[in-house]
């Protein structure tokens, strides 16, 4: 046993007593009831359990939670599928860009792949925030964030047009 | 012709049977392909998406860019105007019809290949389907660029013999030898270059840094002292997986395109001359590798966070998800380069067979500091093998250095 601390979606987590070798999705689902991220494959194949991982420089990047273990977490600020959404004053639940464009496009159906989608393209439009690109360079950066991701439904062409309505539809994204 | 005949079996039979020498050529042919595979001439003469044979694959060169040839039956634009005589002069001397060849073609290797096989491969290729395609310009620097230049080169590291049997081995070693010093060409990437670019032939098999990987050392000491066997050899050659490891890079693409279609005859034979064992042991076990884990080092806790997902907690490997690392010959070699290498830069997702794939290994060129790099490197290497010397941050730095920015092995 070992311990283990984090943020997840800015909260404070641990210090956790747990096993070293204990999954991150395991600690996320088990332990923190955190269910938005799916595990899929188990292998660092189907993308399904991606989450974010902020970074101090302010960069933010992609991590696979299935075939990493609650160690490679430690110490870092987390990001899963539940701390896109905000919620107003109102109690009104705002969805971040990326979850509302997903919706409008009908992009997803059974849901299994939707919070690693989500993830890829959360840290796409902010890296293309810090570092805008050349509007043709648009669909291959959306194929490099998303190739990887599988979709058991095959909603391949929604994910790709939403997110590339999105883009094009936030100019501060490319130039 | 032969739609004339396929449409009258009655006369094709007929034909066939007057005609010996169609029997023949078939065979000869047959056995040219095979013979293609032994030399994996597809893989430098086949561009991505490009049709077989035609030419067309870049290579990246100290010297500028070079492309590889059009070897179909093309009249024009292929080798389909090359006599036999031709054909012998451009394998085993390096002398195209349009000039001296660049050594990235191996000749030096080829230099070994039998009349027979040639000839053979001489009718494979004069009945590969002609490309119309013509083939790309090089672009090298001077003096690279002028083709006199390799009359040099060649006398410099060339020396054309043909193969010679080794008096005291059996039959069976010397096709192994004869394989893979000749077709294969193995040497070409596991051995190290001089100042003039030829094989140093004082370092045969002895492993070099090649396109940001390391081909290793597969002489026969350093095979034995890794306890390789006919059966992991066998199982590396035929799938890319075996007990001692997975291949990446280069030599993945060399198993599918070449290696795998060894016959079994072959296959014992290229065992034989590689572990040097004159009377193969085919029922060799692998011996038991060094597992010595110490859970309570910094390097095991990196290992856990990071590594035991998908290679398990004592490095077991799990089944078409990544493999051991108990036993694995790359983390075993004495040059950490692989190592290294791979754990900064990852490996793609490999398709080994129907049955065998394994998933992408991410890098941790980002993710990892070089401190925490160099501790885990150095964890895996004590608890996985005898290599006793520690990685240093030197070492660190220059692998770093001779890996493009873009490589995924």
């Amino acid at each position: 046993m070992s311990t283990f601390s984090f943020t997840l979606n800015g909260e404070q987590i641990g210090p956790l007593e747990l096993d070293s070798d204990t999954a991150m999705i395991e600690v996320l689902h088990e332990y923190l009831n955190m269910t938005g991220t799916k595990f899929g494959c188990g292998i660092g194949v189907c993308r399904a359990c991606t989450v974010i991982v902020d970074n101090d420089d302010g960069t933010s990047e992609v991590m696979r939670s299935c075939i990493n273990n609650v160690g490679a977490f430690n110490g870092k600020k987390v990001r899963t599928v539940e701390g896109h959404a905000t919620t107003k004053a109102s109690g009104e639940v705002q969805l971040s860009p990326v979850q509302q464009a997903y919706i409008e496009g009908y992009a997803f159906q059974c849901g299994w792949c939707t919070s690693g989608m989500v993830n890829a393209a959360t840290v796409l439009i902010e890296q293309l925030r810090r570092e805008p690109i050349k509007k043709n360079q648009i669909e291959s950066r959306i194929e490099e964030a998303l190739e990887h991701h599988i979709c058991r439904c095959t909603g391949y062409k929604k994910y790709y047009e939403s997110l590339k309505k999105l883009i094009e539809e936030t100019e501060e994204l490319w130039t | 012709m032969k739609k004339f005949l396929s449409n009258h079996p009655l006369l094709m039979v007929v034909a066939l049977l007057v005609s010996p020498q169609l029997w023949a050529n078939d065979d000869a042919v047959k056995r040219g392909e095979y013979i293609a595979k032994l030399g994996d001439c597809s893989a430098c003469h086949t561009a991505p998406e490009g049709q077989a044979y035609a030419g067309g694959l870049k290579f990246a060169t100290p010297f500028g860019e070079l492309y590889s040839t059009n070897i179909t039956s093309h009249k024009d634009k292929g080798i389909g105007d090359y006599s036999l005589q031709d054909f012998k002069d451009a394998l085993r001397e390096g002398k195209g019809k349009h000039g001296r060849l660049y050594p990235a073609m191996p000749f030096t290797s080829y230099a070994l290949v039998s009349d027979q096989d040639i000839s053979d491969l001489y009718a494979y290729f004069m009945q590969v389907p002609a490309a119309d395609v013509d083939n790309k310009d090089n672009d090298l620097n001077f003096p690279a660029n002028f083709r006199f230049g390799l009359i040099f080169w060649s006398w410099l590291n060339h020396d054309p013999q043909p193969f010679k049997p080794i008096a005291n081995k059996p039959e069976a070693y010397n096709r192994g030898a004869y394989i893979v010093n000749g077709l294969g060409h193995c040497g070409e990437c596991h051995t190290t270059r001089t100042k003039t670019f030829g094989i140093d032939k004082d370092r045969i098999f002895m492993g070099q840094v090649i396109d940001g990987k390391y081909a290793p050392n597969i002489t026969a000491t350093e095979l034995n002292r890794q306890g390789w066997t006919y059966r992991s050899l066998n199982d590396l050659f035929r799938e890319g997986y075996s007990s001692k490891g997975t291949t990446f890079g280069g030599m993945f693409t060399l198993i599918s395109h070449s290696m795998q279609h060894l016959t079994e005859s072959d296959m014992k034979a290229v065992a034989s001359y590689l572990l040097d064992q004159a009377e193969l042991d085919v029922d060799a076990k692998t011996p038991q590798a060094k597992v010595s884990i110490d859970e309570t080092s910094p390097g095991y806790e990196l290992y856990e966070a990071h590594c035991a997902g998908c290679h398990g907690g004592q490095g077991q490997g799990v089944p078409n998800v990544a493999p051991a690392m108990v036993g694995n010959a790359t983390l075993d070699q004495n040059h950490p380069f692989n190592t290294v290498a791979v754990l900064l830069k990852g490996i793609e997702p490999q398709r080994y067979s129907y049955v065998r794939a394994f998933g992408e290994m991410p890098g941790y060129e980002t993710r990892l500091t070089d401190a925490q790099l160099l501790t885990l490197v150095n964890f895996l290497r004590e608890s996985f093998t005898e290599q006793s010397e520690p990685v240093t941050q030197q070492q660190l730095d220059d692998i770093r250095d001779q890996i493009p920015d873009n490589a995924a092995h």
